[in-house]
């Protein structure tokens, strides 16, 4: 049985009909397109699925949609609307901290809430910062070095 | 080494736009119109034979399209392993899609259901009676072996599915000329790749067995090759669409598993398209690192140099051999065997059948099992005999110049080993950091080094291994190049370092070659997988050629403008000019309109003809398979700090030197090793897949219960050093990295773990339990 939500996913205004046991991410995905958000483990183990939600970031796989009515949501395709990128993603870009990119949306989420608390910083902030998100490419190192690229901006 | 204009630059890798602007282009987001959702139904047993399966209830369920059984599943038995012709004679071909008589693991596909959601498909799964009759399992390879074991393969005698060797000299007289000989037992684990996207597919197959399929593969041509033949139909009927990008691999998408063919049946017989989405659980029991255990015999001189090496191997693959059947050769020869000189060396491999899951592929592809074991033993002589751990290695180690251990058709033409280990020991402040008196109090610290010798750049060489490449490289009219080849990019960067390529050969500047998005096996010519370090060397090679024909072209075209012969003209920087007159030139935009300008022109004067010999896109096209195989090698130092209170262990700083020939794109080859290192850091003290000894179910199968390395756990120094080398059958010369890096971190770090506390540990993964255990606090 279906119910209706609404819900702002980066901006936008949207009503939705969702199961019950439907999550964000399943939602945000399935139902509004969005690739941002991406499943890696539905468990809250791996972050690719981080959003923000009223200015928090969370697992978007760990949250039920219906729990949600009225949420401003903002994933990673929400960060710049202009002509010009948000400064983690540039950041990410310049840094190389890209690699296969599975991981990444929900990394500058993290990153994201990382730098609204905390605009500067240091090394271990970072590391406990992007902490609850697994990349399995890089190493993390050229994401430390993104993440303070983007705090110096 | 010649100077080069793209070639060597860190220019921007073009997929990251894509990725962090939400990541458009990975098959786990393809939806197709009335596309359905499949699941399979996975066995709860570990061996048991399948008495009947009933699925009327199933097939009741509203929502429920099509459901999948045994029978409705062509019975052919075959390696699904991409990099092999499907019936390869050197393989184990003992794979089948959907077993309708024995189950062998627990997790099994036994029946299949697309549905219109994937909730909807998961609850039919429930209702679908499967009655087992259980058999005696077995999950221990070496009690697999014995006799009275219970046999998992009518034709494997004590499960073993295949035993290799390899021997040199004599191995008796070896021994009898050592002054010391040095037995140890080395056991590694099973651990994941963890790529972060799940696998995935989408098929569609009509009535008349056209088939398309998205899926999440670092293999286009292995996909289409394995599902034609899983589904019995011609290879041409299969068009396997080239993802832009995929969510990782590792080696852990190199295999047809039964996702692909299932979900293409299903499509079949409901007329739909049909995904299925592996959940992480699934993607847990689907590939993993083989587990090897190794008994190592090594004679020395008290100088030590090498009298004899002697290995026998036990390499558990599970309840099909798959990857077994290749993971054992190469963990033979390049984890073992190949690795130094001995004028006595043997080896044997077994490959056995347990009761435990499929082992799969994973970077290094049984090279970390070997290095474990020998790089661990060097260590140990090298403590026994007060012998210092470089030079040790040294006086053993093969020496640029000299023929390669695998093939003496190929020579080791670069080979900066010496220098590696020589710069990584200046920058890890070796002999003063190893000699450095040990502090008190709980937390000691430790340094330690590892080697990994040869290695592979591709599998040239190798018997019933393909290594051919292709590339179409066309030059645009605003002077740009668009390049197609259905070698993936699996995250790593083949994206990057092949454009790089073709500019560096076409004289245009970096990013002025664009790699096509949207290509198929339908369009692009065959490519070996993204596998076995080989895209950069194999790949590059076939770009380079494809590119230097089009140039030829080019060149050809615009000699007619200049009117001069094409020899006396070169490319650079986007301009086409007379050698040695650079004032003499033209654009690579100006030369392509020329070639695609209509034949006849209207002029001032009225039409007039152009010239009929310059007509025509500038287009070049290669296929070829590279010269050589040439090893790329490495040397690991690593600085730890083992807590003795807790057991835990931090790695504080590595270095991480490798020869990989010319380097094309040094951030991102950098990115190869600090992420070749974290993997092998969760090899070395985190990672392992657990099952339940009772009844073979995956205990840790979410990121839950199976860790690996976060950003806290990484070391807060990482210094990562090339040794260049211009190889010369190289693109630019180039070779190769993505599996080297992964290689050593395990031994420097069990090496630098005995240099703080004095314990040596042989078994993976050094967990805090076990460094207490070491300690004799547990």
């Amino acid at each position: 049985m279906k119910q209706l939500i609404t819900l702002e996913v980066n901006g936008e205004v949207h009503e939705l009909a969702v199961e019950k046991d439907a999550t964000l991410l399943k939602v945000l995905r399935d139902q509004l397109g969005l690739n941002g958000p991406k499943r890696g483990c539905d468990s809250g183990g791996c972050g690719c699925c981080t959003v923000h939600v009223d200015g928090k970031a969370v697992y978007s796989c760990m949250c039920y949609a219906l729990s949600y009515d009225g949420a401003k949501v903002t994933t990673a395709e929400g960060l710049s609307s202009g002509p010009d990128l948000h400064p983690l993603q540039e950041s990410f870009i310049e840094a190389g901290a890209v690699q296969c990119g599975y991981c990444t949306c929900g990394m500058m989420m993290s990153a994201k809430q990382l730098l609204d608390d905390n605009p500067h910083p240091d090394e271990e902030e970072i590391r406990r910062g992007i902490s609850g998100n697994l990349c399995r490419c890089t190493g993390y190192a050229k994401i430390v070095e993104a993440v303070k690229l983007a705090s110096e901006r | 080494m010649k100077n080069l204009n793209v070639v060597g630059q860190s220019v921007e890798r073009p997929d990251a736009y894509d990725k962090v602007t939400g990541g458009k282009g990975y098959p786990v987001n393809v939806r197709l119109p009335g596309m359905l959702h499949g699941k399979m139904l996975r066995s709860p047993y570990a061996h048991a034979r399948i008495v009947s399966i009933d699925a009327s209830r199933a097939e009741k369920l509203p929502g429920v399209k099509a459901v999948l059984l045994p029978r409705d599943v062509p019975q052919v038995k075959f390696t699904p392993v991409f990099f092999v012709p499907v019936q390869a004679p050197s393989m184990v071909l003992d794979f089948d899609v959907m077993n309708g008589e024995t189950v062998r693991y627990v997790g099994q596909p036994v029946a299949a259901v697309a549905a219109t959601t994937p909730e909807i498909a998961e609850a039919a799964l429930d209702l679908i009676d499967v009655e087992y009759e259980t058999l005696p399992a077995v999950f221990d390879p070496e009690e697999a072996m014995q006799d009275g074991a219970p046999q998992l393969h009518a034709d494997a005698p004590n499960n073993v599915a295949k035993n290799p060797s390899f021997q040199f000299g004599d191995l008796e007289k070896g021994f009898e000329e050592a002054d010391y000989v040095f037995e140890g037992v080395y056991q590694t684990q099973r651990v994941h790749t963890c790529y972060m996207e799940p696998r995935v597919c989408v098929v569609d197959m009509d009535r008349r067995d056209n088939v398309t399929i998205h899926v999440s593969t670092q293999h286009v041509f292995g996909t289409r090759e394995k599902l034609a033949f899983a589904l019995g139909i011609p290879e041409s009927k299969v068009k396997v669409v080239k993802a832009p990008y995929i969510g990782g691999g590792f080696g852990g998408k190199l295999e047809l598993t039964a996702m692909e063919p299932v979900a293409a049946l299903l499509s079949k017989k409901c007329g739909r398209p049909v995904r299925i989405e592996q959940t992480r659980h699934e993607d847990f029991i689907t590939t993993t690192r083989n587990p090897i255990k190794m008994y190592l015999k090594t004679g020395v001189k008290k100088d030590g140099t090498f009298t004899a090496r002697y290995a026998r191997s036990i390499l558990d693959c599970g309840a099909h051999a798959t990857h077994g059947s290749e993971v054992i050769m190469v963990h033979g020869a390049f984890g073992i065997f190949f690795n130094y000189h001995a004028p006595h060396q043997k080896w044997e491999g077994y490959t056995v059948y347990t009761n435990n899951m499929i082992g799969g592929g994973y970077r290094g592809y049984g090279a970390p099992q070997g290095s474990f074991a020998v790089e661990s033993q060097i260590d140990e002589i090298c403590a026994k005999l007060n012998l210092d751990p470089i030079e040790m290695r040294l006086k053993n180690a093969r020496k640029q110049g000299e023929p390669h251990p695998f093939n003496p058709a190929f020579t080791l033409a670069t080979y900066g080993l010496e220098e590696c280990l020589r710069q990584g020991a200046d920058k890890m402040n070796w002999p003063a950091a190893r000699s450095a008196p040990r502090q008190e109090g709980t937390k000691k610290r430790g340094f330690g080094l590892a080697v990994h010798p040869v290695w592979v750049s591709g599998c040239m060489g190798f018997p019933d291994i393909y290594e051919h490449s292709g590339a179409i490289v066309k030059i645009n009219r605003d002077g740009t190049a668009d390049l197609a080849t259905a070698a993936m990019d699996i995250g790593s960067g083949q994206i990057t370092t092949l454009c790089q390529i073709a500019a560096e050969e076409l004289g245009l500047p970096a990013g002025a070659v664009r790699m096509s998005s949207q290509v198929d096996t339908d369009t692009v010519p065959f490519d070996a997988p993204t596998h076995a370090s080989r895209v950069t060397y194999s790949a590059g090679n076939a770009v380079k050629a494809a590119a230097a024909a089009a140039k030829k072209r080019l060149l050809e075209v615009a000699a007619t403008i200049m009117e001069v012969s094409p020899e006396d003209l070169e490319v650079c920087h986007g301009r086409v000019s007379v050698k040695g007159v650079p004032d003499k030139s033209v654009t690579v935009a100006a030369v392509a309109q020329r070639a695609e300008s209509p034949f006849v022109q209207m002029t001032a004067e009225g039409p007039k003809p152009t010239t009929m010999e310059e007509k025509g896109t500038i287009i070049g096209v290669a296929s070829q398979a590279p010269k050589s195989n040439p090893s790329p090698c490495a040397a690991q130092f690593v600085e730890v700090e083992v807590d003795t209170e807790t057991g835990e262990v931090k790695v504080l700083h590595a270095v991480y030197a490798h020869d990989i020939g010319r380097v094309i794109n040094p951030k991102a080859a950098e990115g190869q090793v600090e992420g070749g290192f974290q993997q092998g850091l969760g090899y070395a003290l985190m990672e392992n897949i657990q099952f339940d000894g009772e009844t073979g179910a995956c205990l840790t199968s979410d990121f839950l219960d199976y860790k690996i390395p976060t950003a806290l756990e990484m070391p807060r120094r990482m210094d990562t050093l090339f040794i260049e080398t211009d190889e010369p059958t190289g693109p630019f010369g180039a070779k190769s990295l993505g599996e080297c890096c992964v290689i050593t971190p395990a031994p420097a770090i069990a090496n630098a773990i005995y240099d703080a506390i004095g314990v040596r540990f042989t078994t993976l993964p050094i967990t805090p339990e076990r460094v207490l255990a070491g300690l004799g606090k547990l």
